[in-house]
């Protein structure tokens, strides 16, 4: 189609090719974009799945420190065993050349049980075996509140709260932000979107930052609010006072999230939407006569939808892990305080849990986005069906 | 060609803010168009056409002061309408506009018919349907297929698209549509055939035309009327056959003998020098600086003088009153 004036004449002289021969090409064209849908589909899976196993793996290999902790673990268990033979009434009348085989058979029977026996290299397969399955394994130190030490159920347990906070702070602030900014590219240079930016340079501060003003401000010189945790002690009874006691613990959070990213994001989505309202299209459609709201219903937040929509899942998934410090400073309990712990405690399975359950949603997300694009964008749909 | 004036152009003048000050890119222009008319608007690039054309639809950026003077649409100013009127009445229900579709005057996510089609699901209150219907017919009359309406843009090579963008033009049946350098970015061929298109088009329904280029060849093709515009002004208006035979500017003249010509042996003379700044544009005659006929008078602005016909030239050799003062 380099050149449109041959097609468009022919096709123009002889009127009833186009119709008539619409059927028979469409059955082709689609058998021929169900086979590119499935061989795409399969190499997209494909690629994403190798990039979740490298990514589990170099957890494993960090997490452990590279078979370093094995160390760390072989001496661990020898001072525990000890500790243990040593305490047990049952051994004292042993003499110590007994005590100290027993202790040497615990011990084996522990390294045999953990296979430290076995190089690092291998056991690092196993583990990444295991993880790919979604088989998280036991934590060595930590339990949840309910008292399981599945990695799992601990994980499980936490991730609603992170959800929560984070998702209501990041999706106000993704709303709040895509609206002004869309409101804000129309009264370009105007007071407002000067105050914008020169209010942008807040968002260097993180939202723990704000948070340890605002607890300051609200929960001790003007007692309002709650200063963390995520619920009244003792929990209300009731559904609704409930709700409303984790509402009150919100606030300041959610607030302090707001606060420290709402004029960045403006901002960019701004600069982003004033971009793309230069575009030759935009004024074609402001000469066509169509309202202001058209315009950007259709020609400005349409044709750009797909990164709006990207950005959305990008910052959805990133919720998931949270924010540690934040978490800390309101005593949330959450993913982050969780993996703070875990990183404390050098519980390597709660960490690589973590990760591999990142890993896959983010995996998931990647892949979602592929087909979201197509369906947003026809160019990526043509091209990719016909070459 | 009698009769009263469709588009009347009275001292328009416009301005944008830069941080250098202001750049005046419409000074005092003055222009005619009657029905069934088409007038070439030409000009090297930065002399200030393309913002005239702009300025006939408002869609002007953001940095423009607003247009002062007058345009007038049979007899009423347009110029002072409101945001809202004017959207209502004049945007592409009395004027349309042809932009070069090779850069991005379609949509990329929306098929273009429903582009084609919008103005009359806009303007006229049409069912999809039936503005679908009249989008097939302009297509037929721009010579694409229909079934190309159920395309996107990306899928219609360069000329398909300039064909498309000028279909959208026709389907509300405006008085007027703006070309804006509506083959600028094709091949010889493609923009040959296009103008065939336009010319049938203007035969068959009476639509006037301005065309906005910097291509002496095209515009030949089409005009009936040539004004061409220098560092903001218009400095000779004429009937196409007045102006290419017997330009009476020496801008005109040089710009016609720098156009290459296979008939003759001598190659083209480019004009040394370059515009005017339109930050601070010279208080005489703006071409004066390169004019070989400079004299002392092109110190002063030129009045504009009406040779014999509609033939218009800002320029002292014309002047009545030429030498007055040596």
């Amino acid at each position: 189609m380099a050149n449109g004036n041959p097609e468009g004449r022919t096709a123009a002289a002889l009127p009833g090719t186009g119709p008539a021969a619409a059927p028979a090409s469409a059955r082709r064209g689609l058998l021929r974009d169900v086979r590119h849908l499935a061989l795409f589909t399969g190499k997209r899976l494909l690629a994403l799945f190798l990039t979740v196993v490298v990514g589990v793996y170099l957890t494993i290999i960090i997490a452990n420190m590279g078979g370093q902790v094995d160390e760390l673990r072989m001496a661990q268990i020898q001072s525990e065993v000890a500790e243990q033979v040593r305490g047990d009434p049952a051994f004292h009348d042993l003499d110590s050349e007994e005590r100290q085989e027993l202790m040497q058979r615990q011990i084996d029977l522990e390294v045999e049980r953990l296979r430290l026996d076995e190089p690092f290299i291998w056991r690092s397969f196993d583990y990444l075996r295991q993880a790919i399955f979604l088989d998280l394994g036991r934590a060595e130190e930590m339990h949840s509140d309910a008292g399981s030490r599945q990695v799992y159920n601990i994980i499980v347990e936490r991730l609603p709260a992170t959800l929560l906070l984070f998702g209501t702070a990041n999706l106000l602030v993704f709303f709040v932000s895509v609206f002004a900014a869309l409101s804000l590219s129309r009264r370009y240079g105007s007071r407002v979107d000067q105050g914008v930016i020169a209010l942008a340079p807040s968002s260097a501060a993180p939202g723990w930052f704000y948070g340890i003003f605002l607890i300051l401000i609200f929960a001790f010189i003007w007692p309002l609010l709650p200063s963390g945790g995520m619920v009244a002690v003792p929990p209300p009874e009731d559904p609704w006072a409930y709700a409303a006691s984790v509402i009150r613990h919100m606030a300041l959070p959610v607030g302090a999230m707001f606060i420290s990213q709402i004029f960045i994001s403006i901002y960019s989505w701004r600069t982003f939407f004033l971009i793309h309202s230069s575009e030759d299209y935009v004024e074609m459609a402001r000469a066509k006569g169509l309202p202001d709201h058209l315009v950007e219903q259709r020609y400005i937040l349409r044709p750009t939808l797909s990164p709006i929509v990207t950005s959305f899942l990008l910052m959805l998934i990133g919720l998931w892990s949270g924010a540690i410090i934040l978490e800390q400073v309101f005593n949330w309990p959450g993913l982050g305080t969780l993996l703070f712990e875990a990183i404390g405690h050098r519980d390597t399975p709660v960490i690589i849990g973590s990760v591999v359950i990142f890993a896959y949603l983010l995996a998931a997300t990647v892949f979602l986005l592929d087909f979201l694009y197509a369906i947003l964008d026809p160019r990526v749909r043509i091209d990719g069906g016909s070459q | 060609m009698a009769g009263p004036p469709l588009l009347e152009i009275d001292d328009l003048r416009l301005g944008y803010a830069t941080e250098r000050g202001t750049v005046q890119a419409v000074d005092g222009v003055n222009l005619e168009l009657r029905r069934n008319e088409a007038l070439a608007v030409l000009g090297e690039s930065g002399c200030g056409k393309s913002s005239l054309a702009k300025a006939l639809l408002r869609t002007l950026p953001r940095n423009a002061y607003p247009p002062t003077g007058q345009v007038r649409l049979d007899g009423r100013d347009v110029l002072g309408l409101s945001e809202e009127r004017f959207r209502r009445e004049v945007r592409w229900v009395r004027i349309a506009l042809v932009m070069q579709a090779a850069m991005n005057a379609l949509n990329p996510v929306v098929r273009v018919g429903d582009q084609v089609a919008e103005p009359l699901r806009i303007h006229r209150g049409f069912s999809r349907r039936a503005a679908l219907q009249r989008a097939a017919e302009a297509f037929a009359e721009v010579g694409i297929a229909g079934a190309f309406l159920r395309r996107y843009p990306h899928e219609l090579s360069g000329g398909m698209r300039q064909r498309a963008v000028l279909a959208m033009a026709l389907v509300t049946e405006p008085d007027v549509v703006v070309l804006d350098e509506p083959t600028s970015a094709l091949d010889v061929l493609t923009q040959a055939a296009i103008m065939n298109v336009l010319k049938r088009i203007k035969q068959e329904r009476g639509i006037s035309f301005v065309l906005i280029t910097h291509d002496i060849a095209t515009s030949s093709e089409i005009a009936d009327r040539v004004a061409l515009m220098y560092a903001g002004q218009v400095v000779e208006e004429a009937s196409a056959q007045a102006f290419f035979t017997e330009p009476a500017h020496p801008y005109s003249q040089r710009l016609m003998a720098s156009v290459p010509r296979l008939d003759q042996d001598q190659p083209p003379a480019a004009i040394p020098g370059r515009p005017p700044n339109l930050l601070d544009p010279p208080h005489g005659c703006r071409f004066a600086d390169r004019c070989p006929e400079r004299f002392d008078r092109c110190s002063e602005p030129p009045p504009a003088t009406t040779l014999k016909g509609r033939h218009n030239v800002r320029c002292w050799l014309h002047s009545k009153s030429r030498g007055a003062t040596t």
